[in-house]
């Protein structure tokens, strides 16, 4: 689970990278004028489900904007999963309600399923048909002429890549380009909103990567994208986050606005030994966290006073050889373990 | 019109599912016919041949005669001539042998005499069904040799027997005149293996979408379950109405079993036993969470009951009241009635209408519990 995260730590975070290409026009197939891009996607009031004495949802309160790319964020077992599902009108909350597009979840799912496109975490499409094929039976039982699966098809194989792969049998294709076979699936019927259930988890960088570059297309087409990860990274990627955990919503809003909660400046202390140079400054009057990464030791400083010659100090006590101490921007990674350790208590 | 697309979509995608899985087609078309060999040969009920031993402790002409008669019969194999009691139970011990007749000395002094003369038939009960047509054509055998002993006598006397009147009962067989089992096994065979086909592909495919995760896709979909169910059982359908003609063409023409009735009224009473089949599939798919709990769920509800209870090859009858009930139950008892109805009675709709309409109704019923079981199940 976190060996892909440590992977793609490497220099992929930050936004959709402009190394890429970005194709706004790739998407434009996808036929249905883009929504207004005001007003909300989905509306989650006080939902709520329990598995017996679980709770995986415990009242939550959401919106997403149209033309979002919404990020719901959270460890293993935070209940996003169990969010989304209720959303696709596969899971009946047990309390509270949501609204696609003004219709609700419980009272009127028909409604509903024709306007999402609902990707699961596991991998569910048949093994022993072809890329082609499955994208064609789920299109088909959604009521897609067959004129339409043509030329949809067609197009959304050519921009995912997947052209020359539309004969191949689902299970003999790479985790990549399965997660990009069940996007291309869920595109079929062209839905207005995508409810992508941890779509990156256990897929390789390059594909995790490239699965990003088809979503801010699809965002540059007008689609409202909610989608689950456990990568922190991927959360500057969206254009609105929620943090949930143990089956709360712990922070919701813009990436720069949960940035903006962490207080005090980020450091990026260079130690020649980073775990022992972590231990000799935690807990120094200014400190409020500090966590090796990679060679350097990351720092929340929040002090008025200059942190260079304290930590300096502290690491010449300790006998550690220091290099030097910048500022850098705060990222995901550092604000959601900022966050984590100050506890709900500080979110709320 | 959109409902019958999407049907008609799941009726294509099971087909391709089974066009990449050879082994699957096999199983589906090949196992019948498999089965159908190893009943109408290997599970025949006919007996005849019946290894016997035979035990002279006389050595007399008359002995001879009499042990001559068990080698003449078709029913009879002899198979060791023996001396004494112990042969009898060697020749048991080591399955040579199933019946054992042993005539002991003094036989034909006996006869002779003018007094009842004894013979010991011993049958190996282990193997009943051999052990009581061996009993009963011994008896017959017994009763033959005594009459013509009767005869002679009565010609040595000088007496006229054709004047005795004596009460003598002439059966007749009908419908199956030379009592072949393949007669009567094959169009019960079609029951079991229509059960088998149909139940046991519905439900274990259905599971199959669940684990497979698919499931989830269907329910997002505006495909009604009714669609997904239609679109589910209509290839194993197919696939099983071809068995029946492959059985059917075997048995008729290959074995001569006589199909003396009309091929509409088994083909209707096989599409009302095959929605019933709809509905058991359903219902084991609803509660069975993996795939092997579905095969063991239809071996037990499409197998067992299709082959015990009803009628196929023990009858109905001779079981207890209370399974006799449970019988009624499970369609396949009034569909055995109905093909064996059509083949060998050449019955029509004036007889077979009450065996119609019991497979309505249990189908009509099956599919209701089984609809309220995945009703259920989704979205929970």
């Amino acid at each position: 689970m976190s060996e892909p995260a440590t992977g793609a730590r490497g220099g992929t975070t930050g936004p959709v990278d402009p190394a890429l290409p970005v194709i706004p026009d790739s998407f434009r197939h996808l036929g249905r004028s883009p929504v207004p891009a005001t007003g909300l996607a989905v509306q989650v009031r006080g939902l709520r489900r329990t598995f017996g004495e679980t709770v995986a949802v415990g009242g939550v309160t959401l919106d997403v904007p149209i033309a979002a790319v919404f990020g719901l964020l959270g460890p293993d077992g935070a209940g996003k999963s169990t969010l989304i599902r209720m959303l696709a009108t596969t899971l009946l909350p047990d309390e509270g309600d949501a609204e696609v597009f003004g219709v609700s979840v419980t009272s009127n799912p028909k409604a509903v399923r024709p306007r999402i496109g609902y990707m699961s975490q596991r991998f569910s499409m048949y093994p022993d048909l072809s890329v082609r094929e499955n994208m064609d039976f789920f299109a088909s039982i959604r009521g897609v002429s067959k004129a339409d699966r043509r030329t949809r098809g067609d197009a959304l194989l050519e921009s995912m890549g997947l052209a020359e792969f539309a004969g191949r049998q689902a299970m003999r294709l790479s985790g990549g380009m399965k997660q990009k076979l069940m996007l291309a699936t869920t595109l079929m019927h062209e839905p207005d909103l995508l409810l992508l259930d941890e779509p990156t988890t256990g897929v390789d960088p390059v594909s995790r990567r490239e699965f990003w570059r088809i979503l801010a297309d699809l965002h540059e087409a007008g689609k409202t994208v909610l989608v689950a990860t456990p990568y922190m990274d991927e959360a500057e990627r969206c254009t609105d986050i929620a943090f949930l955990d143990s089956g709360m919503i712990r922070e919701a809003g813009t990436p720069a606005e949960i940035k903006a909660k962490v207080p005090g400046r980020l450091l990026e202390l260079r130690a020649g030994d980073p775990r022992a140079a972590t231990r000799a400054i935690a807990g120094l009057p200014g400190v409020l966290s500090a966590h090796p990464l990679g060679d350097n030791v990351r720092v929340l400083w929040d002090s008025s006073a200059d942190p260079e010659p304290v930590l300096a100090a502290a690491l010449l006590e300790a006998g550690i050889a220091e290099s030097g101490v910048r500022e850098i921007a705060p990222d995901m990674e550092t604000v959601f373990s900022h966050l984590a350790e100050s506890g709900p208590e500080a979110a709320a | 019109m959109k409902g019958l697309g999407r049907m008609g979509a799941v009726v294509a995608k099971e087909f391709k599912h089974l066009g990449r899985d050879p082994r699957m087609l096999a199983a589906v078309i090949l196992l019948p016919i498999m089965q159908l060999l190893l009943f109408a040969y290997a599970l025949s009920f006919d007996v005849d041949q019946v290894p016997t031993v035979v035990i002279d402790m006389d050595k007399t002409q008359t002995s001879q005669q009499y042990a001559g008669r068990y080698e003449q019969s078709v029913f009879f194999n002899v198979v060791r001539h023996g001396e004494t009691m112990d042969d009898a139970d060697v020749s048991f011990q080591r399955g040579v042998a199933r019946v054992a007749v042993i005539i002991p000395a003094g036989f034909e002094h006996q006869i002779k005499s003018g007094a009842q003369a004894e013979v010991a038939v011993l049958v190996d009960g282990s193997e009943p069904n051999s052990a009581r047509v061996g009993q009963l054509y011994s008896v017959a055998l017994n009763q033959l040799f005594s009459a013509e002993l009767t005869r002679e006598w009565a010609e040595r006397q000088g007496l006229d027997l054709s004047a005795v009147s004596g009460m003598e009962p002439r059966v007749r067989t009908w419908y199956n005149p030379n009592r072949r089992s393949s007669d009567f096994l094959i169009p019960g065979l079609m029951v079991v293996i229509l059960a088998i086909v149909t139940i046991q592909q519905t439900a274990v495919t259905l599971v199959r979408e669940r684990t497979l995760g698919t499931q989830e896709q269907l329910e997002v979909s505006p495909m009604r379950q009714v669609e997904l169910m239609l679109g589910k059982i209509i290839p194993w359908a197919l696939l099983a109405f071809v068995d029946v003609v492959v059985i059917i063409a075997i048995g008729v023409f290959g074995m001569g079993v006589p199909l003396r009735g009309s091929i509409p009224m088994l083909a209707l009473g096989a599409t009302l036993f095959i929605l019933s089949s709809l509905g058991f599939g359903l219902a084991i798919s609803a509660v069975a969470p993996t795939e092997d709990t579905a095969n063991i769920g239809a071996l037990m509800l499409a197998f067992l009951p299709s082959f015990l209870l009803s009628g196929f090859v023990f009858p109905l009858g001779q079981m207890p009241e209370v399974v006799q009930w449970i019988s009624y139950v499970f369609p396949a008892r009034y569909m055995m009635s109905l093909s064996r109805g059509v083949f060998l009675k050449g019955a029509g709709f004036a007889e077979l209408w009450p065996e119609l309409a019991a497979l309505a109704v249990t189908s009509f019923i099956l599919i209701a519990i089984a609809t309220v079981l995945y009703a259920r199940k989704v979205r929970q």
